[in-house]
């Protein structure tokens, strides 16, 4: 691989030894890769931040780390975190994790990397721009980075993430190529797309039959920021898929030729109704959890609207998880405070994958959200299962 | 004596004991950082200790923070002495990087079919080769 006189001086050890360890990541990555040479990002999204996911594992890191005072070379911000900063006592968070999430969070911190705690960036005033490099992690976001922004960047892992935050650089290969950006697979959507799940189904259903393909969907007929966050969350979790094509919606559609689509499948009525028979309501529903990923404040206010005239029956508890910065937006505070009257919780900074209150608390769980199925369903102790929305809330509220 | 090639992802020359993983690996999940011990209950080798041995695994699967957990074995002084892989990803490029561990991938075989836990296995950077010593068994 190329490198440059500078980048040799760090690998060398001239700027200390953790930056040393830092670049000789991103090389090696990318040399495994076929890379041929570095390029600079313009920031960093980092996963790795739930003491639930990481365990104490990552404090040894951090000492190493903290040896050389390293800071970030570009703006850099954080996935979730296991709860909510400021109410994790509520959420029933025991003492010895709070304190462990706090500590993580405070060593991020020192490295100048900013505690967004959202898997959302892009709903909080980091949009990646057109054809811009970006190192990001959280799968989702890689997803709507790449697909519904053209910026791009590969699925990075939490330690290559935040080596480029630290060097501000990343190896070129993947999907930082444009030869590598095009589909693989034509997929022809004949069934309705209507509610955040219907997008999200899809998504689940491709991820598990084509993971790791790049495909253009053709006949979706609408595509906000939230059905594009919900397709990219499941296809990411079903099935590694970093990167999506829509037809007449993202950007990066009409370079598309014919030609190129060799391979078509149908997603039929189907199809649909197969993945929501599969994970249909079964048991008494103890939890509703909604934000995965996080939602936005249009979506806090669409579900405003649906319980506003009527009661959470009691037996059933309902979260909602979101950003702080679309939790204290002025529009969504008066929101949130009628929501929390009528009992539903709105929590911050984590969400139902990341945080251990909705495995240890709850059995039976529900969710708009394909991704949540998936990542849930995985503790034996839990079922998890899907519905749209309205679905959702009309069985359970009065 | 039988001789595979290798590549060289992160170098040392090693020789040692092979414990041999038949599954894909999660790191996270499947590793005890604290005590170098395969803690997946699927695994064949549940139980087992990675410490001072050659792990020899087919690929890695599951969550990025599985460096974070092979970092961890080193700082806890349980570390493998090397890493060999049919296919070297990210996750254990990271780990192994982090925590200067020789690493290891063998292109277009199963490494996991030529090696059987409790061989004699040496590994020799500059030549590229991977020398079964002494099968356990003989």
């Amino acid at each position: 691989m190329y490198l440059t006189k500078e980048q040799e001086r760090i690998l060398e050890g001239e700027k200390g030894e953790a930056l040393s360890k830092m670049l000789q990541l991103i090389v090696k990555i990318g040399e495994v890769n076929g890379a041929e040479k570095l390029i600079s990002v313009n920031s960093a999204q980092i996963a790795g931040v739930s003491y639930l996911t990481v365990g104490d594992a990552i404090f040894s890191f951090f000492d190493m780390i903290n040896k050389d005072n390293l800071k970030v070379k570009i703006p850099s911000w954080l996935n979730p975190a296991g709860m909510d900063m400021g109410r994790y006592k509520e959420m029933g968070i025991d003492s010895l994790f709070s304190k462990k999430q706090i500590q993580i969070i405070e060593e991020y911190r020192k490295l100048g990397i900013k505690d967004t705690l959202t898997c959302t960036p892009y709903l909080v005033g980091h949009e990646p721009k057109f054809g811009e490099h970006v190192a990001w992690s959280e799968s989702s976001a890689v997803s709507m980075a790449n697909s519904y922004f053209g910026a791009r960047t590969n699925r990075e892992g939490g330690p290559s993430s935040l080596a480029s935050a630290l060097t501000g650089l990343t190896a070129e290969y993947g999907l930082h190529l444009p030869e590598n950006r095009k589909p693989e697979v034509l997929i022809e959507v004949d069934a309705a797309l209507e509610s955040f799940a219907d997008f999200s189904v899809l998504g689940f259903w491709f991820g598990e039959n084509q993971g790791g393909k790049i495909p253009f969907f053709r006949g979706i007929k609408q595509l906000s920021i939230e059905k594009a966050k919900s397709l990219s969350a499941a296809m990411a979790a079903s099935g590694s898929v970093a990167m999506y094509h829509v037809e007449h919606f993202t950007p990066e559609y009409k370079k598309i030729k014919k030609e190129d689509l060799t391979e078509t499948i149908h997603f039929t009525e189907e199809e649909k109704k197969a993945i929501y028979e599969r994970f249909k309501e079964q048991d008494n529903i103890d939890l509703i959890a909604i934000g995965c990923p996080h939602a936005s404040k249009k979506e806090i206010k669409m579900i405003y609207n649906v319980v506003k005239s009527k009661q959470k029956k009691s037996d059933v508890d309902i979260m909602i998880f979101t950003s702080r910065k679309v939790l204290t937006d002025i529009e969504t505070v008066s929101i949130v405070k009628e929501l929390t009257k009528k009992g539903i919780k709105v929590y911050a900074d984590t969400c139902m994958v990341v945080s251990p209150v909705t495995r240890q608390n709850y059995r039976n769980i529900i969710t708009n959200s394909s991704k949540a199925v998936f990542y849930l369903s995985k503790n034996k102790e839990t079922n998890v299962f899907l519905d749209t929305l309205e679905n959702i809330l009309r069985r359970t509220l009065r | 004596m039988k001789e595979v090639e290798v590549k060289v992802i992160v170098t040392g020359s090693v020789r040692g004991e092979a414990i041999v993983s038949k599954k894909p690996i999660s790191f996270l999940g499947g590793v005890d950082g604290k005590k170098g011990i395969i803690a997946d209950i699927q695994s064949e080798l549940h139980g087992k200790s990675i410490k001072d041995k050659i792990f020899v695994f087919p690929e890695s699967v599951g969550s990025t923070v599985g460096s974070y957990v092979i970092y961890s074995l080193k700082v806890n002084n349980v570390s493998p002495l090397a890493l060999v892989t049919n296919h070297a990803e990210t996750i254990v490029i990271a780990g192994a990087i982090l925590a200067e561990i020789p690493f290891f991938e063998v292109e277009n075989r199963d490494i996991t079919k030529i090696v059987s836990t409790g061989d004699i296995i040496s590994i020799d950077p500059e030549r590229r080769t991977l020398t079964i010593d002494k099968k356990s068994n003989s």
